[in-house]
């Protein structure tokens, strides 16, 4: 058997259990209600969750491209010229390794309870690690390339667009991703705190009254907006950078592995 | 009768001057002499090995012929002309491994310098097959650098030194990363292109049967700082053969590089 159709197995068989045993009542409802009950829960609130979703898209969005908008043009900055590197860098990795979430508070009282305020808490969150893998992205960039692009004539503007950009993509992807992530938790933690409208504040609000099968609810649909966001940045990465990983697009490592060992020279 | 003012002018394409150069590297704590007084000719159509210990500035020589670097004193000229900036209509430049493009196919690499110049997709294309078929890589173009050998590497590579058709062509330790195999096979692939091109060949080197195997001429140069120490005319007919490897010959040549290269090591 694959690896593949094992996890598929292996999902599937979550997903069964996760209606049988609650219906068994080996598990109270209380603690998981069943797969059958979330899905009607969210369904007979559809216009409620609905709008929960739209508004903390809307944040995700926004923060997203505040986040990684910002962070790859700091990085590249940053990565590219020793100077402000010196003075930035130790200061933004120490500022990483703070919980940023105990500035949320401050937020609130500068922003109020609405968007703002979790658009400028997960757009902090989430642009420091793209931030750092961009400048680090740069950094490394192979200086032999950019030798050989000069050796054949390219200006400095054509060894920015062929040369650094393209060599500094995965590196950024791979902070988008970690950096994308954290933007949609700040988002959903930041709504579940202090807040009036979003998905972690539905969630918070049906934990308070002990309505199991609508938290889950709005614990479904945060999970599916994760895995959509990992898929499009798989994609993208699947697109932009196919050399990264060392097997192209669509093809499997091993139906490349022979036609590598071909030719002597 | 008097001659013409612009004769000079008229030196055949391929032809390299190099006059008094010297090369100096000013650090904060002090000056370093790269190269001291470095005289050299070369023919059109010649091909010149250098060889010396490390940090004689075999390499630093090249960079300068490139216009990738310009000598502190001196005056260097290609085809008559001097080069203040890399001109890759006059002069291709061959690195060590690893300055291919990885996002690229080995075709767009070659085009790479074409692309630059804005010359349009199938004049391009076209090109970039002929330069791939020269060094024996026809049916590769779509491969990725990660899916070719090393040696293949430094096919598309050399291709692509060659696509501009320039009369110069510098390598610079172009098959160091190369198990001893597939160097001996480049080797008698690089002498079959240049026999097929007739371009004048600068090719640098840490080894001495590279060197002798290889040359019409052989440069030695002594370290810190830079100077040459010796010239040698290697009379071993053409085509080079295997064989040659153990004749008396080769190993007196080889013998006199490398007393020079104990006595400055």
């Amino acid at each position: 058997m694959s690896a593949a159709t094992l996890r598929r197995l292996i999902v599937i068989s979550l997903i069964a259990l996760w209606e049988i045993l609650p219906r068994a009542g080996f598990i109270p409802e209380l603690f998981l209600p069943s797969l059958s009950s979330t899905l009607a829960a969210g369904w007979n609130e559809a216009g409620e969750y609905g709008h929960a979703l739209a508004v903390t898209l809307y944040e995700v969005a926004i923060s997203m491209a505040f986040a990684c908008g910002g962070g790859i043009l700091l990085g590249a900055i940053v990565g590219s010229l020793p100077r402000p590197r010196i003075l930035i860098m130790p200061m933004v990795s120490s500022l990483y390794a703070v919980p940023l979430v105990i500035l949320y508070p401050v937020f609130t009282i500068w922003l109020g309870i609405g968007s703002e305020s979790k658009i400028a808490f997960a757009s902090i969150y989430g642009f420091l690690p793209t931030m750092l893998a961009t400048a680090a992205g740069i950094q490394t960039i192979d200086p032999q390339l950019l030798l050989a692009a000069r050796s054949m004539g390219a200006t400095l503007s054509q060894r920015l667009v062929r040369v650094i950009i393209p060599a500094a993509i995965p590196t950024v992807l791979s902070g988008l991703r970690v950096g994308g992530a954290l933007v949609i938790v700040g988002v959903v933690v930041s709504e579940m705190l202090i807040s009036s409208a979003g998905i972690g504040y539905l969630i918070s609000r049906y934990r308070t009254i002990l309505d199991s099968p609508h938290v889950f609810a709005g614990v479904l649909l945060v999970l599916a907006m994760a895995i959509a966001f990992n898929a499009a940045i798989k994609w993208i990465e699947r697109k932009a950078a196919i050399w990264q990983t060392g097997t192209r697009a669509g093809q499997s490592a091993e139906e490349i592995a022979p036609a590598a060992l071909q030719p002597a020279t | 009768m008097q001659p013409l003012a612009n004769i000079t002018l008229l030196k055949p394409a391929g032809a390299i001057e190099v006059r008094n150069v010297g090369q100096v590297f000013k650090t904060t704590t002090q000056d370093v002499v790269a190269l001291e007084d470095v005289s050299l000719d070369v023919k059109p159509g010649r091909f010149v090995v250098l060889v010396g210990p490390s940090g004689c500035g075999k390499s630093t020589l090249l960079m300068m012929m490139a216009g990738l670097r310009q000598q502190t004193s001196g005056t260097i000229t290609i085809s008559g002309a001097p080069i203040p900036e890399p001109d890759p209509n006059r002069v291709g430049v061959v690195f060590q491994e690893a300055s291919l493009f990885p996002w690229l196919t080995a075709e767009e690499n070659v085009e790479f310098p074409l692309a630059l110049r804005g010359i349009t997709k199938s004049d391009r294309r076209a090109r970039a097959q002929d330069a791939l078929k020269l060094v024996g890589l026809d049916g590769f173009g779509k491969r990725h650098p990660h899916e070719l050998s090393g040696g293949m590497k430094q096919r598309v590579s050399i291709a692509r030194g060659l696509v501009q058709d320039p009369p110069v062509l510098l390598m610079d330790e172009p098959f160091a990363a190369l198990d001893e195999q597939t160097r001996m096979t480049m080797g008698d692939e690089l002498l079959r292109i240049w026999a097929a091109t007739g371009k004048t060949v600068v090719f640098v080197t840490h080894s001495l049967t590279e060197a002798v195997y290889l040359a019409d001429e052989v440069i030695v140069m002594s370290p810190r700082p830079g100077r040459i120490v010796d010239h040698l005319q290697v009379s071993l007919p053409r085509p080079r053969t295997y064989e040659m490897l153990s004749g008396d010959t080769f190993g007196s040549l080889r013998d006199r590089i490398w007393r020079h290269i104990r006595k400055s090591a």
